[in-house]
């Protein structure tokens, strides 16, 4: 149900109880990294996760974001999806997935895209990193 | 400390309105029901003395005389009218309007439209205090200019443009000046004589009246004569024909006088608390900036950046305890700093940090107080969350 911010009780929820808020440093081996858009656009996600030690799932996620409480809550719900996530279904995050399940209004659909990108990249770092082939939907294949 | 959740902090979008003036509007709903043109039987008489009298207490509190005072539906169609009116009137003289980038929408697309009519438009920048430079201003008024319009106190950041200064420059030129003066009256002293304005829109719901009432005031000394907006049955002098909404033009004359009695003591006291609300807001943060001139500003405002914070996600985190506004809209994941914003020329950081808390007759010092630690506590949770670090931006 949307409320009179204009947004879903579930992104309200999700701006106060920042679970995976954070980060870890880049140069972790197992630490992948996404960065997605900048200030001066007006929206800036940070996605890491951290791969388990059989490289098969992610163990973890974290995010920063800098923006409206639409990409904040995308990017915490991404955050949640991927962790504990076998590399096979991260990959397959879906941001019209993530926009439902907040209820993001049509205009803010796009804050959960960013969130998806920022959280390919940051998986395509850590297989990098890993030596891990990973098939990523609209990129070729990262090695 | 006591507060009633959430402390409403956004007067410069709307006021309540006062019980007196609720009470004076309220017999003219049912048994005071006339038509203020009725002229044949005294329910008509009793609505046109009614209307007389608030166009008599509208007029007092801006130091006009009531002939020039004409009732509309609001400010936008009191733009509108003068904008639009203006310019068909003076075609013969020419068809350039000059005007200043922080103008309310109000002004700006009304203009806009005039353009797309072959008008010429000159919009005008602001310093980065965001105030006029009366100077560059003076050098702008070409031959063919027919009317400027400049507003007397921004929605935005409340800052308080030279007038005076403006309206000598428009005189010696022979240019009429509007001033959207929505924002002002009733909350610092506006005397359009002493202004040297033409024209003057004004509304109720600014300063405890109704919404949906609303003036121009059209200088009579200056012979303005404006082309209506619609043809109709000659009210109000044939400028603004339509029934007259009796009810809330009441509500706007008691508004109006009760504004001009309590502006004394009413100005000082907000002032107190705003600054009381910046000085609770940077003791708690760093990064914490003033936008626009604080010295030529309205008392009841304070538009601040919080640096390294999306002034949207502050609103939505203080849903349930603080009523303010951030100027930034957001529609199809092209997000805008908002025009007023981006005029004043800020850096990225600041431009999105921008929040505007306007205080008002009801705001007390313990909603002040709990509004500036809901707000301190917010924003550092915001920045804790954010990857752009502040003071590197």
């Amino acid at each position: 149900m949307t409320t009179a911010t204009g947004y879903s009780a579930e992104v309200r929820r999700r701006c106060q109880c920042l679970d995976r808020a954070g980060s870890w440093p880049e140069s972790d081996p197992r630490v992948g990294t996404g960065v997605v858009g900048s200030l001066d656009v007006g929206t800036m996600v940070r996605l890491q996760v951290r791969l388990a030690a059989d490289a098969d799932r992610i163990e973890d996620a974290r995010f920063k974001v800098f923006g409206c409480s639409a990409a904040i809550a995308s990017a915490s719900l991404a955050a949640d999806r991927l962790s504990g996530a076998t590399l096979a279904v991260a990959v397959g995050l879906d941001s019209a997935d993530l926009a439902t399940t907040l209820d993001l209004p049509d205009d803010k659909r796009a804050m959960a895209a960013q969130a998806v990108t920022a959280a390919r990249a940051a998986i395509g770092d850590a297989c990098r990193k890993a030596g891990r082939a990973v098939a990523l939907p609209g990129n070729r294949e990262i090695r | 400390m006591t507060v009633s959740r959430p402390v409403y902090l956004d007067f410069h979008a709307t006021t309540p309105v006062d019980p007196r003036v609720l009470q004076a509007m309220l017999p003219y709903f049912n048994h005071l029901f006339g038509n203020a043109s009725s002229r044949q039987h005294r329910f008509g008489w009793q609505a046109d003395e009614a209307v007389e009298r608030a166009r008599h207490q509208v007029a007092t509190l801006i130091g006009a005389k009531a002939k020039e005072i004409v009732f509309t539906s609001g400010a936008t169609e009191a733009n509108n009218l003068a904008i639009r009116g203006a310019v068909a009137a003076r075609r013969d003289r020419g068809n350039h309007v000059v005007t200043v980038a922080t103008e309310h929408h109000a002004v700006l697309d009304t203009c806009k439209a005039l353009e797309r009519d072959g008008c010429r438009v000159t919009v005008l920048p602001v310093e980065r205090d965001g105030l006029v430079d009366p100077e560059r201003f003076a050098a702008a008024l070409a031959d063919d200019i027919v009317l400027a319009s400049v507003m007397a106190a921004n929605n935005e950041i409340g800052v308080l443009q030279p007038i005076a200064a403006l309206s000598r420059a428009c005189r010696a030129r022979g240019v009429w000046l509007h001033t959207d003066a929505v924002q002002a009256v009733g909350r610092v002293p506006v005397d359009v004589e002493a202004l040297g304005v033409d024209l003057a829109s004004l509304t109720a719901h600014k300063l405890y009246g109704p919404k949906g009432a609303g003036a121009l005031y059209v200088r009579r000394a200056s012979k303005v004569e404006l082309t209506p907006l619609f043809a109709g049955g000659g009210q109000e002098r044939g400028i603004r024909p339509g029934t007259l909404n009796v009810p809330g033009i009441v509500g706007f004359g008691a508004a109006a006088e009760l504004c001009g009695q309590e502006l004394p003591a009413e100005g000082p006291r907000v002032a107190a608390l705003r600054d009381r609300l910046l000085a609770a807001l940077q003791a708690g943060l760093d990064a914490v900036t003033v936008n626009g001139s604080l010295s030529a500003r309205l008392p009841q405002n304070l538009h601040v950046s919080f640096a390294g914070v999306d002034g949207e996600a502050l609103m939505t985190g203080l849903a349930d305890d603080v009523a303010a506004s951030s100027g930034s809209a957001c529609a199809s994941g092209s997000r805008e700093p908002s025009h007023v914003v981006k005029a004043l020329g800020l850096g990225a950081a600041e431009q999105w940090g921008a929040v505007r808390f306007g205080l008002g007759r009801t705001t007390t010092d313990d909603e002040v107080t709990f509004a500036a630690e809901r707000v301190v506590a917010l924003v550092q949770r915001l920045r804790a969350l954010s990857p752009v670090e502040v003071g590197r931006t």
